[in-house]
């Protein structure tokens, strides 16, 4: 267990090092290797140990150290995803990187941020989860600025101030919490708070953390990073942190304080799902005034964080297997956006699609695979994004909330258009001259782009088995609520 | 135990359509090799299968209700032998007739393909599957016809609206059926017709097999498709298989899923649809000149007869009604191949241009007249049996009208046969006929078999009888119904009997009159009729397709589509095209103006956030 994390994080530190001997090939192999190889492990124990929950204890020379690890579903759909996202990109990077030079020290950040991540959620208890939360973003305000030019650097420092208020408040969370629980760990927060009695602390401590990890999450009102960040920086930023930073730091902690370790009570659910809902519209109302590429997927990663923010807020099983299967899709496909508008700018030279046109016969792969994508975020059938969203809307009906149903279908809508404004801009119309000497990306990139529109329509096809075999034992555990505690307790 | 043949005898054809989907087998010995051989094989199986007698087979599938559930009853495997002899039949046929078609290897997919689907849907012993099986037939059939030529698909389109209205019909009945019996399994007891809501399933559930049928008013792409369609589509679809397939579900229909009582107001309903087709269909099928038209009116009429004999809900009626279908599928496929024949020979079937061909093409013109008098119910033919069957039981029902309805239809149906044969094969040789010669063996063998089993089926009408259609109907035929029907079969000396051999002889007394009248022109021997004062408007309306609900259903719809573009939609287009669009980007436009990248601005959102998160969890704690 201690592997998925220590191993991309000693490589981590590693590479650097392996960066100044040699300047190409061999951080791409290992950093690919690694993560291909943790990707089946994940995959593998999925399969395995899908089974409640499994915590293991580190021994340093004979001494049980007081950090642990847990195995549970939402971990397990977590890790996987984390992997098969951080191989699918660090294939992409073997071309994508080769302009900004210094791989060593990219991949460095990369896989930091990898291996931090999956501590994030292997964490037991909320500091060691906030450590790890720091460590995933230090890694990305590095990446962010990666480039090194104005615009980069200045990003870099705005995503820094600002996140410094989601560190601040989360921090405060945790200071709260263990003065009048006297404990950090999962299992000592949440019993020490339903023993206090006092629900209104218990409330002051769930506020700051959502507003923390909402900010993690790029949920409304705290969403002022993301595009901004998304924008200058390489393009596998935005797809790592879109596809990865999110949902772990934002979306994943979410679920675990607020099902598992509070439970959900007072107004929690209600001011989850307000603020699932007026992301979903407002995210998609702002991407459809975009003009460049990222930014409008900017937008639109908040819109879909709002859309798994209402399914899980629910809390209905339904609400919960939707939430999470969104979750899993979305990764995937805005990752896969993402990697296009990575790979259609490193053609063209240009963050803005609005004054491309006809690129879709200079770059068939690149077109399909964004076809591909757009539609499976506009849930068209029978590409996964769809099914996900359906089993959302379904909750929302079987609540008996017609108008968030309503309006979840409304933003699908919007979310199609906003896609075919995109589609049109770049790859369809008419062809603009001006790109006459446009090539397709080179083949590492290809295949990861490919890859992740096949993953987008398999997933779609095979739907069921992908929710029976992740997305279920992930959604007991969420909707176990505070009786994950006993679990964590060993019983 | 589950028996694999069962899903062996569909899955047969798919593979072979599979196969014949690649490019490789487009040759024309690969091709005529796989076709052929594959319907032979499937004919073997459909024997083999009929001579087990009843088998199962079943396995879970979408629920407990919509199980993966095939059986076969002596009911339906009999007619699958039927339907699958058919199939092998058209595909030798074809392969010959259509060697030059452009769309040859199309069709034989499609024969494939249709022979996998209807196995399906004679096997299916569940609703779901079975409306798939149904539904899917729509499709290979409006390809069928949409193959015949450039503007051949707005036939098929027809045909494709009028079933899939009949079907939709019978969707509506098995979901009401369904409420009703609260199973979707095929072989549970019949529901006896005690409300009203049961009459109106059985009803809709009659409708969708008569219209898969081709009874009135869903037969009116069948003359069009006659001109349109390839020749073998036209022997095998409206010539035979959806007649077995219509009349199939039919007598399921009446014999297993619902109870009736004969002479109930359901069993008059059903005469009355059946005496009706019989008329206007044959009186429509007189005044053709052209032969494949005239032949498809009579494919509609037929199927008058059947329904007529099955809605008796007599064991004569029914038996005659079945033997029926069966005599039909054999002498009007026959027929069709016959005029498959004559326009390969000639390049035409426009009775105007022909005549004299019986020297040209013996066999041939002998074929056609065994067939022909098959269809006209002359004694010793298979058709005398079995229409003196059905006008039996509509006679025993005491309703006159209805018995006189069919022996009008059998005078009609002498006077337009006597007038395509004399047109055709007698008279003076003409130009297109002066060089024609007989085709080759794979033409005129299949008629020539079907015109062979007609005599048989005539002669020796015992066999078919007591080996296919008595088992089908099981305990509900007593012995005594089964003597009393076997002696009737080819007696001459019965009321019913004498009446129609006299409506023989008037029949061939107004053909006569008819082209002495018209100056010796064997085609025109029908317009004495055609020129009657009141008649002849009626017909002009129909020749215009007044009468015709596709037509005038599009009539209307176009009618009423112009309406509410103008006023209902070119409106609201209006609203969505100014008034939403401004709208929107007013709004994206505020929200933009916010996002202006200063991070104090989202700094403050944040605060702000907080602060407001914390006031409502606060404030709203009891």
């Amino acid at each position: 267990m201690l592997l998925f994390v220590a191993f991309p994080m000693i490589l981590a530190g590693l590479m650097p090092l392996i960066g100044k001997f040699s300047k190409r090939s061999l951080p791409d192999i290992l950093s690919a290797i690694t993560l291909f190889i943790l990707m089946v492990l994940s995959g593998l124990l999925a399969a395995i140990m899908n089974k409640g929950v499994t915590i293991h204890q580190p021994m340093v020379m004979g001494q049980k150290l007081s950090i642990s690890l847990a195995f549970d579903g939402l971990t397990l759909l977590l890790l996987f995803i984390i992997y098969l996202i951080g191989f699918l990109v660090s294939i992409f990077s073997i071309n994508y990187m080769e302009e900004y030079g210094s791989k060593g020290n990219y991949y460095g950040l990369f896989l930091l941020m990898i291996a931090s991540m999956s501590g994030l959620i292997l964490a037991t208890d909320l500091f060691t989860l906030y450590l790890f939360l720091e460590a995933a973003a230090i890694a990305s305000y590095g990446l962010v600025g990666f480039g090194l030019g104005r615009e980069e650097l200045e990003a870099s420092f705005k995503y820094l101030m600002l996140s410094a208020f989601a560190s601040a408040s989360i921090l405060l969370g945790i200071i709260i919490a263990f003065a009048f629980t006297g404990s950090i760990d999962f299992l000592g927060v949440g019993s020490g708070f339903l023993m206090l009695g006092q629900p209104k602390i218990a409330l002051i401590c769930a506020a700051l953390f959502l507003a923390g990890f909402g900010m993690k999450a790029a949920l409304i009102p705290f969403h002022g990073w993301v595009p901004d960040a998304y924008t200058p920086s390489p393009a596998v930023l935005p797809a790592l942190s879109s596809g990865l930073l999110i949902k772990t730091a934002g979306i994943y902690a979410i679920c675990r304080i607020f099902f598992n370790i509070f439970g959900l009570f007072g107004e929690l659910p209600s001011l989850l799902i307000w603020i699932g809902t007026i992301s979903i519209i407002g995210g998609a109302l702002l991407a459809m005034g975009q003009k460049e590429t990222r930014r409008m997927f900017a937008y639109s990663s908040i819109s879909q964080a709002g859309y798994i923010v209402l399914g899980i807020g629910l809390g209905t099983p339904l609400g919960i297997i939707g939430g999470l299967f969104h979750l899993f899709n979305h990764s995937i496909f805005k990752t896969l956006l993402f990697l296009n508008a990575g790979s259609l700018e490193r053609a063209t030279g240009t963050r803005t699609f609005s004054n491309l046109g006809g690129l879709g016969t200079k770059m068939p792969i690149t077109s399909a695979t964004s076809l591909a994508g757009c539609l499976s975020l506009a849930g068209v059938p029978p590409f996964n994004g769809f099914w996900s969203k359906l089993l959302i809307v379904l909750a929302l009906v079987e609540v008996q909330r017609y108008g968030l149903a309503i309006i979840a279908i409304l933003v699908s809508v919007l979310t199609l258009w906003y896609c075919l404004i995109f589609q049109r801009g770049a790859f369809f119309g008419k062809f603009n001259t001006n790109w006459s000497h446009v090539k397709e990306s080179p083949f590492w990139m290809r295949a990861s782009m490919v890859s992740l529109a096949l993953i987008c329509l398999l997933s779609g096809l095979i739907f069921p088995v992908i929710i029976r075999g992740w997305i279920e034992p992930a959604a007991r555990i969420v909707s176990s609520g505070v009786r994950y505690l006993l679990y964590c307790a060993g019983y | 135990m589950n028996n694999p043949l069962l899903l062996m005898i569909i899955f047969l054809p798919l593979l072979g359509a599979a196969i014949s989907l690649l490019p490789a087998v487009r040759k024309a010995p690969i091709r005529a090799i796989l076709s052929v051989g594959t319907t032979f094989l499937h004919f073997i199986l459909c024997i083999s299968l009929f001579t087990k007698g009843s088998v199962f087979f079943f396995a879970p599938w979408i629920s407990q209700d919509i199980a993966f559930s095939f059986s076969s009853s002596p009911l339906s495997s009999f007619i699958l032998v039927t339907a699958s002899f058919f199939l092998f039949l058209t595909a030798l046929y074809a392969v010959r007739n259509m060697d030059f078609h452009p769309a040859i290897d199309h069709f034989l997919s499609l024969l494939l393909f249709t022979a996998s689907l209807a196995s399906g849907a004679f096997l299916a012993n569940n609703f779901v599957l079975f409306l798939f099986f149904w539904e899917a037939l729509l499709i290979t059939l409006y390809a069928m016809i949409a193959i015949g030529g450039p503007h051949a698909w707005r036939t098929g389109l027809k045909g494709f609206v009028l079933a899939g209205t009949a079907d939709f019909a019978l969707i509506l009945g098995i979901a009401l059926l369904w409420k009703l019996t609260g199973t979707l399994s095929m072989s549970a007891p019949g529901l006896a017709i005690a409300s009203k809501s049961a009459a109106a399933a059985f009803i809709l559930m009659a409708l969708g097999a008569m219209g898969k049928a081709g009874a009135m008013p869903f037969h009116t792409w069948i003359p069009d498709a006659a001109i349109d369609a390839p020749l073998p589509v036209m022997a095998l679809l409206p010539g035979a298989l959806e007649k077995l397939l219509g009349i199939y579900l039919f007598t399921r229909i009446v014999l297993d899923f619902f109870v009736l009582i004969p002479g109930g107001g359901l069993s008059i309903t059903m005469m009355t649809i059946g005496s009706l087709t019989i008329l206007f269909a044959v009186a429509m099928a007189l005044i053709q000149k052209d032969f494949k038209r005239l032949l498809s009116y009579h494919a509609v009429s037929q199927v008058g007869y059947m329904i007529l004999g099955i809605g008796t809900c007599l064991p004569i009626g029914i038996i005659g009604g079945l033997f029926h279908m069966l005599n039909n599928a054999l002498y009007k496929s026959g027929l069709f191949f016959c005029a498959g024949s004559v326009e390969r020979a000639t390049g035409t079937t426009d009775m105007e241009l022909l005549g004299g061909l019986g020297k040209r093409m013996p066999l041939t013109a002998i074929t056609y007249f065994i067939l022909a008098a098959a269809i006209s119910g002359i004694w010793p033919l298979n058709g005398f049996v079995s229409k003196e069957m059905v006008i039996e039981g509509a006679f025993k029902e005491g309703w006159i009208f209805f018995a006189s309805a069919a022996w009008i239809g059998a005078i009609f149906t002498f006077v337009s046969f006597l007038k395509a044969g004399h047109a055709i094969f007698l008279g003076k040789t003409q130009e297109t006929t002066s060089s024609a010669n007989e085709n080759e063996w794979n033409i005129w063998a299949p008629p020539a078999i079907l015109a062979l089993l007609s005599i048989l089926f005539g002669i020796g009408f015992r066999i078919p009888l007591e080996r296919f259609f008595y088992p089908a109907l099981g305990p509900r035929l007593s012995l005594y119904h089964a003597a009393e029907i076997s002696s009737h079969g080819l007696s001459l000396f019965t009321p019913v009997a004498l009446i129609s051999i006299c409506c023989l002889v008037i029949a061939f007394l107004i053909h006569l009159y008819g082209w002495k009248k018209s100056g010796k022109v064997a085609h025109m021997s029908s317009d004495v009729i055609h020129r009657l004062p009141v008649i002849h408007t009626i017909y002009n309306l129909a020749e215009n397709r007044i009468f015709d609900i596709y037509e005038q259903g599009v009539r209307f719809i176009t009618w009423l589509s112009n309406i509410l573009h103008q006023n209902l939609d070119r409106p609201v287009d209006a609203f969505y095209e100014k008034t939403i669009p401004s709208t929107g980007k007013r709004i994206v436009q505020t929200l933009r103006t916010f996002h202006n990248g200063f991070y104090a601005n989202y700094l403050a959102w944040c605060v702000g956030g907080l602060i407001i998160i914390i006031f409502t969890l606060i404030t709203r704690v009891k």
